[in-house]
């Protein structure tokens, strides 16, 4: 409650470039959430760019060309991407383990590929600008991703105390066995990245009107991918609060490697991988469970 | 004009849906390639409702192959299943579940980050129709996990439990899909004689319960006590069927076996 009523003040209390901040750490938080909730079926997209691409350019080209509201705009990319990914999915969900996360690899490239190949339609490699959100008004764009943060936290409690994480428990668990068990994997796996894609697209439609500008080697590029990622696993996988720890830290982590050095964010996903996959595999809040919660004489598990 | 009589009564029959067939399952002609290698080769067998039936037969025989072949994870080459006369050729695994099969692993294959009870839950919750809510696919796990003899275990998690509670697992867990015909995929092999015992037990409970059960076996002692009528494979063809004693004294199932009498054998390992 405290904290609900923290984060409506939140701007009142805080400079214009820490709102800034923030507003890309909640959109990070967003974009992590929604990877997270197709890991739960034990699914790994390195190819959220492509979501993350379509609800963007959806949202900006439909302001350019038809002077769509920005808002609408974003729901119209989140619900594009949507239906991209229970097309995708339907395909390439069936495939076991890998074959999935390479396919989503190699659609976020060829969109990407498309675009640069289009540039009548998409504005080709120049890119796509639009004016900025809301008059460039900061705080009402803090408010606008604050309440899709809200939902998609939201999603993720749902998803939690359902049937549904009985269903992506088990096929993440075995997927053989969960068949047998009367779950049908393909559907809650295309269900999945179908959630998950609403949210990515709305992402990338609301980092192109709050950026203003965006290029298909960004929208659609391997970085995005990377970091969808490597905050939930930092973090702590399947929870509700891995993948938002996870961003917080990671996106500190970022922001004062981008102020030391340049290209400092890739520096830090490298060295958060290779740190996470080594030391910690159940991310942070495993390491807190094991290691720490102990020391003041809690039971390990 | 008689004997066209009876075809026309028979045929009738046939299409009266509400006429129950003493079959739950009709397999006919089932064979089923691997490559150049055929597992199951034209088997054919009935299980009626409310009977034990065994399938044996040395290693290799196919038995967990046919096992398959019903539960939908493979498809056959030819041949049909039948489950209340419908067939389930085509069917995916977890329509045939839907439809009524509930089956173990002979390899337990509990989902190791739940705990015994969220095990059991998720069948309930996805192998039953009509669907039933959380709570109630809550509260029948909690009573098969009594059922099972796991009351007492039912927050523990798979890897701390003992091979023959992992079992019950998987035996609570088909049993949450409520179904018609459950399959045991050597549920007794690896037990102690006393666990044996139980599990014994549980299955003859279960079958006063109603429950139709067809069950791969390598231990004879088990097969010869509970069964009411055994398929013996060999090779992945049916070499006899029958009662325990028929089979027992069957030629060609004592050729199978090495020439050892199954009883003498049992009684050998003993």
């Amino acid at each position: 409650m405290a904290a609900a009523i923290l984060m409506i003040f939140y701007p009142k209390l805080v400079d214009s470039y820490f709102l800034h901040l923030t507003v890309a750490t909640f959109l990070a938080m967003i974009m992590a959430s929604s990877w997270d909730i197709l890991a739960r079926t034990g699914q790994v997209s390195v190819g959220q760019a492509g979501l993350f691409g379509i609800g963007a350019y959806t949202a900006a080209l439909l302001f350019q060309k038809a002077h769509l509201h920005p808002v609408l705009g974003m729901l119209a990319g989140a619900v594009l991407a949507m239906i991209v990914a229970a097309g995708l999915g339907y395909l390439t969900l069936r495939l076991r383990g890998i074959y999935f996360s390479i396919t989503t690899i190699a659609f976020a490239e060829a969109l990407s590929v498309i675009w640069l190949m289009t540039p009548r339609v998409t504005g080709g490699a120049m890119g796509v600008s639009t004016p900025p959100l809301f008059g460039g008004n900061r705080e009402q764009a803090y408010y606008l991703i604050l309440m899709i943060l809200a939902l998609v936290i939201f999603t993720v409690w749902f998803i939690e105390s359902s049937r549904l994480n009985f269903a992506f428990t088990a096929i993440r668990e075995n997927e053989e066995v969960a068949n047998v068990m009367g779950i049908n994997p393909t559907r809650y796996k295309v269900l999945a990245f179908m959630i998950s894609a609403f949210f990515t697209g709305f992402a990338g439609g609301f980092y192109s009107h709050y950026n203003t500008y965006i290029i298909p080697y960004e929208v659609f590029g391997l970085g995005i991918s990377i970091a969808c990622l490597v905050m939930p696993i930092f973090g702590g996988l399947y929870t509700i609060a891995g993948p938002i720890i996870g961003t917080i830290l990671v996106k500190a982590i970022e922001e004062y490697l981008r102020v030391t050095f340049s290209y400092g964010h890739q520096i830090a996903y490298g060295l958060i991988l290779v740190v996470v996959v080594l030391f910690m595999p159940e991310g942070l809040l495993g390491l807190w469970k094991r290691r720490i919660l102990p020391l003041w004489g809690g039971v390990r598990p | 004009m008689r004997e066209h009589e009876k075809n026309f009564l028979a045929n009738e029959r046939e299409h009266d849906q509400t006429m129950e067939t003493p079959f739950l399952l009709e397999v006919k002609g089932l064979t089923k390639h691997f490559g150049g290698l055929a597992a199951v080769q034209k088997v054919s067998f009935e299980i009626r409702r409310g009977e034990i039936v065994s399938l044996i037969g040395p290693n290799g025989a196919g038995k967990t192959t046919i096992f398959n072949l019903i539960s939908g994870v493979y498809g056959p080459d030819s041949g049909d299943i039948l489950l209340d006369r419908q067939s389930l050729i085509g069917q995916r695994p977890f329509e045939v579940c839907q439809k009524g099969i509930g089956r173990t692993f002979q390899i337990m294959q509990p989902f190791p980050h739940m705990t015994v009870l969220e095990n059991v839950v998720t069948s309930g919750l996805f192998g039953r129709v009509p669907k039933i809510s959380m709570r109630q696919a809550e509260e029948e796990a909690r009573e098969l996990c009594q059922l099972v003899g796991l009351g007492d275990r039912q927050g523990a998690f798979p890897r701390n439990l003992t091979v023959a509670d992992q079992k019950r697992i998987e035996i609570a867990r088909a049993l949450a899909v409520k179904p018609k015909l459950l399959l045991l995929d050597e549920v007794m092999s690896g037990l102690t004689p006393i666990e044996t015992g139980e599990a014994i037990k549980l299955v003859l409970g279960l079958r006063d319960h109603g429950a139709t059960i067809f069950l791969i076996e390598h231990v004879m002692k088990v097969v010869m006590g509970i069964s009411d009528r055994v398929v013996v494979l060999h090779h992945g063809e049916k070499i006899a069927e029958g009662t325990t004693t028929e089979v027992a004294n069957d030629s060609r199932v004592i050729e199978a076996y090495l020439g050892e009498r199954i009883d003498e054998r049992e009684e050998a390992s003993c």
